[in-house]
């Protein structure tokens, strides 16, 4: 059980991060820390996914010239990469419009702690 | 059979919702006619691709002329057709529905609320046709963005409700991604189709039951199953009257077909049943889920808060259906998702109505409809009867399937929670009837108008559907059980 | 609200990177076809240009010009991304199969590189558009809500 971290520290570093973020986003109150809690654990998601990409001794996926063969081994898998590609975007156009809120949020009670917004909602 | 119309079915309202901020941007009035032309012209392509996928079988497109199972490739067959159909006519009707709505509440963002509607109509779409489980993450998520923005669009108290919303929507779909993450490192597909050859060799590795629990967890916290709801009753109370009939009566619905594809298709009846049990699991939630729903609905005093919890309720029966393991419980669960779009959309619409012409926003106040509002009215009869379940409504055949295939599956639990959770749901709707028609008349200001034509012509549409769908119930239920049942009961 | 800079080593750095961060971008975009970049990345950085020099100049100059023009900006990058990909969907091929795009005298995979170019520009005006947009929403006076 304990050489996990020898053997798939990966693996160990995607949870540590990802329950950080969530832990982050439980405890405090104010929503811009919240907000980073969000982002870090949309982060911690990425990192795993890329590392389920990498191969021993492998480069990065492009193909320089096509008149050598292409042995699948010597590249790394791009799959998920070009998955991830796609859910940085989706983290950055979430933390966009999430910003945006938060702006809104201290134009309209002046504060930015969750209780106080609370209480004057009340 | 290969197809361009899944193409179509997405570049139709996507289309729609990337031109409308161009265009209106010279002159807004031309925002809801392109809207609603481009959600009839969806409406026509949907039903051609029903009823094209029940007589020549499924219709499948690959995006960029990619094959699969590397390409991505949207299907359309019986159980997505239907979805699809439903989504459109149904949101096409609610935002004839909001036009008026928009116009008061939301002055100065008209060109917003068109855009970012057709943007989720589009995202559902996506998310119901595709066969590739990353690509749904990223409809999923187009969807939710779409869908926080339009609950805190109004700005004042409706911007914490949408925070909150936000928050609670990222973490479910991205612990959604993470359970894909677990089944690619596991089969190394994202496919559909191409996973559920490769899954029966890896189903013992732990890899895969975690991608499970963690995908069906993502998807109920996007659903609002109980005890996952916390973001639901605020959002759509809180949300503009103009948004929360397309809310409540879709975007809720289509986490829950992702999850009945993932299951049913993707691992098989036979998997989920008994080899890892999760519905048995689901079925004491959505039982727990139906009766608590209601149970909180009788507690509360604004019609839409309510109605929220109504919405809870209703999707612990639909859970509750799709985990009985009888052919007629599955078919019964599907038929009265497609009643309770209808029943929800009437009903926030109505609640909608009663706050646009009388300011009614708690259930006392709406006695005020009694006088000169008798299309709302109607709505609100003939939705509240269906959702207790009178005949010969919609939603009477969807309970009397899903306790004929309780009864079949010998899971008295289930029968219980239903008829429990009807029995609740009859409290708080007919205490509602008395509030609203046995308070003696002069009570009630005399000076109400009826509502504009676009509200009524909605719910009056509605409500037509909902006697309809039930009257023809054995029409539905012959297609469903004709197309859109999984193999393997 | 942002105020301009009173440092002059700012000013005149900003005033040499912006067009440096430009021409990057230029280069990632089209060289996305053989190495890492591509359209997203080449819009964020070209936002990150046009942020570089507001906040060190203010954003009172740019922000009368930029802000409405932006969001329509952006909507031009999507149909031009979307215009692509729905041409072959009318023809009768797939959406996105830049292999059946009308351009005469090419080959299959000739097109399919010149569409994906095509489409990474689009891609790129509407990220940079967004980008800057968002940007303003944050900082200045104007109507920002959840958009």
């Amino acid at each position: 059980m304990a050489d996990i971290f020898f053997y798939r520290p990966h693996f160990v570093a995607f949870i540590i991060l990802f329950l950080l973020g969530v832990y982050i986003m439980v405890v405090n109150l104010n929503l811009v820390k919240k907000l980073i809690g969000m982002y870090l654990m949309q982060t911690s998601i990425i990192l795993f996914f890329i590392t389920l990409a990498v191969k021993k001794d492998s480069t990065i996926p492009i193909l320089l010239s096509s008149a050598t063969a292409v042995t699948p081994e010597a590249y790394a898998n791009p799959l998920p990469h070009v998955l991830m590609l796609t859910a940085i975007v989706v983290g950055v156009s979430t933390l966009g419009v999430s910003l945006a809120m938060v702006i809104a949020l201290y134009r309209q009670y002046n504060t930015l702690e969750e209780d106080q917004i609370l209480g004057k909602m009340q | 059979m290969t197809s361009s119309l899944p193409g179509f079915l997405f570049a139709i309202p996507f289309f729609a919702a990337v031109v409308i901020p161009v265009v209106g941007f010279t002159n807004q009035k031309f925002c809801r006619p392109i809207a609603l032309s481009a959600l009839v012209f969806l409406s026509i392509v949907s039903v051609i691709g029903l009823s094209e996928a029940v007589s020549h079988g499924p219709l499948s497109h690959a995006f960029g002329g990619w094959a699969p199972p590397i390409g991505i490739e949207w299907v359309v067959d019986g159980l997505s057709g239907l979805l699809m159909v439903a989504i459109s006519i149904v949101s096409l009707i609610t935002l004839v529905h909001a036009g008026p709505l928009v116009e008061k509440e939301l002055p100065g963002r008209v060109i917003p609320f068109y855009s970012l509607s057709l943007l989720l109509i589009a995202a559902l779409g996506g998310m119901v046709l595709t066969g590739d489980l990353f690509n749904l993450f990223v409809f999923l998520e187009i969807g939710s963005l779409a869908s926080y923005v339009l609950v805190g669009v109004a700005g004042g108290r409706s911007l914490l409700p949408a925070f909150r919303y936000l928050i609670l929507g990222t973490i479910g779909a991205s612990i959604y991604l993470l359970g894909v993450g677990y089944l690619y490192a596991a089969t190394g597909t994202l496919n559909m189709a191409d996973l559920t050859q490769r899954l029966p060799e890896v189903l013992n590795s732990r890899a895969v039951l975690t991608g499970l629990l963690f995908i069906v967890f993502g998807l109920a916290i996007k659903m609002g199953l109980f005890p996952l709801h916390g973001w639901l009753p605020d959002a759509y109370t809180y949300a503009p009257d103009a948004c929360t009939p397309l809310l409540a009566s879709v975007v809720t619905k289509v986490p829950l077909y992702a999850f009945v594809r993932i299951a049913f298709w993707i691992f098989g009846m036979g998997t989920v049943s008994t080899q890892i049990p999760i519905l048995v699991v689901l079925g004491w939630v959505g039982a727990v889920a139906a009766i608590v729903g209601a149970y909180l609905a009788i507690w509360q005093e604004n019609f839409k808060r309510m109605l929220a919890y109504s919405s809870v309720s209703s999707m612990g029966l639909f859970m509750l259906g799709f985990s009985l393991g009888t052919e007629t419980g599955f078919a019964g669960g599907l038929f009265y998702v497609l009643a309770d779009t209808l029943m929800k959309a009437a009903l926030f619409g109505v609640a909608g109505a009663a706050i646009y012409q009388c300011g009614a926003s708690t259930v006392t106040d709406l006695v005020r409809l009694r006088r000169n509002m008798p299309w709302v009215s109607a709505a609100l009869l003939i939705s509240a009867l269906s959702m207790v379940g009178i005949p010969p409504t919609a939603g009477f055949f969807g309970k009397w399937h899903l306790v004929v295939g309780a009864l079949e599956a010998e899971k008295y639990f289930a029968v219980a929670a239903i008829l429990v959770s009807s029995m609740l749901t009859a409290l708080y709707f007919f205490r509602m009837f008395q509030r609203v028609w046995a308070e003696p008349l002069q009570l009630v200001k005399p000076h109400v108008l009826e509502t504009p034509f676009p509200i009524r012509i909605s719910l009056g549409v509605l409500t037509f559907g909902i006697m309809a769908l039930g009257l023809g119930s054995d029409l539905v239920m012959g297609l469903i059980f004709e197309s859109a049942i999984p193999k393997g009961f | 609200m942002i105020r301009p800079h009173d440092s002059v080593i700012v000013h005149t750095l900003a005033r040499v990177f912006t067009p440096i961060i430009q021409l990057f971008a230029l280069y990632v975009l089209i060289h996305g076809h053989d190495s890492p970049g591509g359209g997203f990345q080449a819009g964020t950085l070209f936002a990150a240009s046009i942020i570089l020099s507001i906040l060190a100049f203010g954003i009172q100059d740019s922000q009368t010009v930029l802000e409405r023009r932006a969001i329509i900006l952006g909507g031009i990058g999507i149909l031009l991304y979307a215009g692509i990909g729905l041409l072959p969907l009318i023809l009768g091929a797939e959406f996105l199969n830049y292999g059946e795009l009308p351009i005469p005298g090419m080959e299959a995979s000739a097109r399919r590189h010149w569409g994906i170019l095509g489409i990474e520009i689009g891609v790129t005006i509407a990220v940079a558009a967004t980008a800057v947009s968002i940007f303003y929403s944050l900082s200045g006076r104007g109507e920002g809500e959840g958009k």
